[in-house]
């Protein structure tokens, strides 16, 4: 059974504060709007070097964690497959970049750390986690690509495109305004399952791996 | 005697249709999959991801954006002939490589480790991965070309040496340890095929985990029986973790868990571990002495013991 389409809300971009502090965990949505993209080389960039594409971040404050898969044709560029990459990788730089670009909107594959959620909390903002695999999807809800940025210097899969969307996803709240993780949560749950996942395995709660180099003791590092 | 150019033609048609097809076993196994999960989420997740991949195999994308690794598996018999030596392989991969990157099949993700350099082509030191094996007494070749996603390859990716006291439990444990990180927040994108080294040295180890996840048919049993019950309740007790597609609520964290095993050292008990995400891609073609190339979704039969 496919979700109904009243299920699935679809988000005006930029977000508003107030938009996004009102949805719950696991909300299915869309976006519409426009929306840049990036990897690791612009959260690197961004916060090392100071370096990021000049945008109007007020306006254009959606951040889509994706390498398009891109061609161009008679010299407009085609979107051919645009599948979220893996956010928790940027986490080392996650919350500076919300706070400084004040994102309200992260869109991409798995979830971020607690340093994100704090500063998503802070700014008033949501992360998006994909719905299955579905670059193709998300590719001919492209209207149009507006802009590329550092194409020349990071290739086109690391490069910032800007894209106009419409009805793009869905994805659903994987984290939320509030400080709330969709998968922390569910990692709590799978906690609870484990010790009967172990012991299904034959293994007792107090198993443990031969150890052959205790662990040195560090300094206390005093405040 | 088999040419150059033939061998560049079957590794790019084989590259090409990984690109864009599930491979048929894969899809019934997601079927399968949606079949069994209840939770909304668990099934949009994989409702999604077939009609995805339906897109692609109608010209209208890729099973997934990330191409990922272009990895190469040859495995020639004892009269294969190639036209110029089996060197003739290797720069048929990279010639392979490079037009399925050019014609947008791949998408160019090889870059430099340290400074990060893209060429755009998807070749450079190391890249393609071209795995030669010998077995067997055949003439011909058979390829499977992998474009390994890197959300499986990245996440998915685990190595333990354990010791002999630490025993089936030891394997057991680091197993499912693995399969829980790997699985949080869909990291490995699951339904995974979780493939399994025990034994060998370190990098045979780690290479019959990545053999154990690509290159068997879905849910083949390992020929010994003993292996084969270890694969079975592994994949059980995986099922009773409480996560599903993409790391979802759900059951099917993992669609196949297939070890492979090598002798190994009196004092050792190396375990590892290599995941495949669940567009499961990869694609063969057969050439045979003629230089007739056939292309197929469904893997050549296991190489047997005596020819290992």
């Amino acid at each position: 059974m496919a979700m109904a389409a009243s299920d699935i809300v679809d988000l005006r971009l930029p977000l508003s504060e107030a938009a996004a502090r009102a949805l719950p965990l696991g909300q299915m949505v869309t976006v519409s709007g426009r929306l840049f993209t990036g990897r690791s080389r612009f959260h690197m960039r961004a916060i090392e070097d100071g370096l990021v594409p000049p945008l109007d971040y007020g306006q254009v404050n959606a951040f889509f964690h994706a390498g398009p898969v891109v061609r161009n044709e008679g010299g407009v560029w085609h979107v051919v497959s645009a599948e979220p990459t893996s956010s928790i990788r940027f986490e080392r730089y996650g919350a500076d970049v919300v706070r400084r670009l004040g994102l309200r909107t992260l869109i991409g594959k798995t979830t971020m750390g607690p340093r994100t959620a704090a500063a998503l909390r802070d700014v008033g903002g949501v992360y998006l986690s994909k719905i299955g695999i579905t670059g193709n999807f998300l590719s001919q809800q492209i209207r149009r690509v507006c802009e590329v940025h550092f194409l020349e210097e990071l290739g086109k899969t690391e490069a910032t495109w800007v894209f106009e969307v419409e009805r793009f996803g869905p994805f659903f709240v994987a984290m939320d305004a509030n400080g709330g993780n969709y998968f922390e949560d569910l990692q709590c749950e799978v906690g609870q399952h484990l010790p009967g996942v172990y012991a299904q395995l034959g293994l007792g709660a107090d198993w443990e791996y031969t150890c052959v180099s205790p662990k040195p003791e560090l300094p206390v590092q005093r405040a | 005697m088999i040419r150059g150019e033939v061998i560049e033609a079957a590794m790019y048609e084989a590259m090409h249709q990984a690109a864009v097809h599930l491979p048929p076993d894969v899809e019934a196994r997601l079927r399968m999959a949606l079949a069994e999960e209840s939770e909304p989420l668990a099934r949009e997740h994989l409702r999604v991801s077939l009609e995805n991949a339906a897109l692609a195999a109608a010209g209208r994308g890729l099973v997934c954006g990330d191409t990922g690794f272009p990895l190469f598996f040859v495995r020639a018999g004892s009269r294969t002939a190639v036209d110029g030596g089996f060197g003739a392989i290797r720069t048929a991969a990279a010639a392979a490589t490079a037009r399925a990157t050019r014609d947008s099949f791949l998408r160019p993700t090889m870059v430099d480790p340290l400074t990060r350099g893209n060429p755009g082509t998807n070749l450079g030191p190391g890249m393609p991965k071209v795995e030669l094996q010998f077995a067997g007494d055949g003439d011909g070749l058979d390829i499977v070309a992998v474009p390994k996603g890197g959300g499986s390859e990245i996440f998915g990716t685990f190595y333990r040496m354990l010791y002999p006291a630490d025993g089936e439990k030891g394997i057991k444990r680091f197993v499912i340890d693995c399969i829980r990180d790997g699985c949080y927040a869909g990291k490995i994108c699951p339904p995974a095929i979780v493939g399994v080294g025990i034994g060998g040295s370190s990098d045979l180890c780690m290479k019959l985990a990545k053999e154990a996840a690509l290159l068997r048919q879905l849910g083949e049993p390992h020929p010994r029986a003993d292996v084969a019950h270890l694969e079975q309740e592994l994949l059980l007790a995986a099922r009773s973790l409480g996560l599903g597609p993409m790391g979802s609520r759900g059951v099917n964290a993992v669609m196949a868990l297939h070890i492979e095993l090598a002798m190994t050292h009196t004092a050792a008990l190396p375990v590892a571990v290599n995941a495949q995400c669940l567009v499961g891609r990869r694609w063969c073609a057969a050439i045979d002495a003629g230089g007739r190339i056939a292309c197929t979704g469904t893997l050549p039969p296991r190489e047997t013991e005596a020819h290992a």
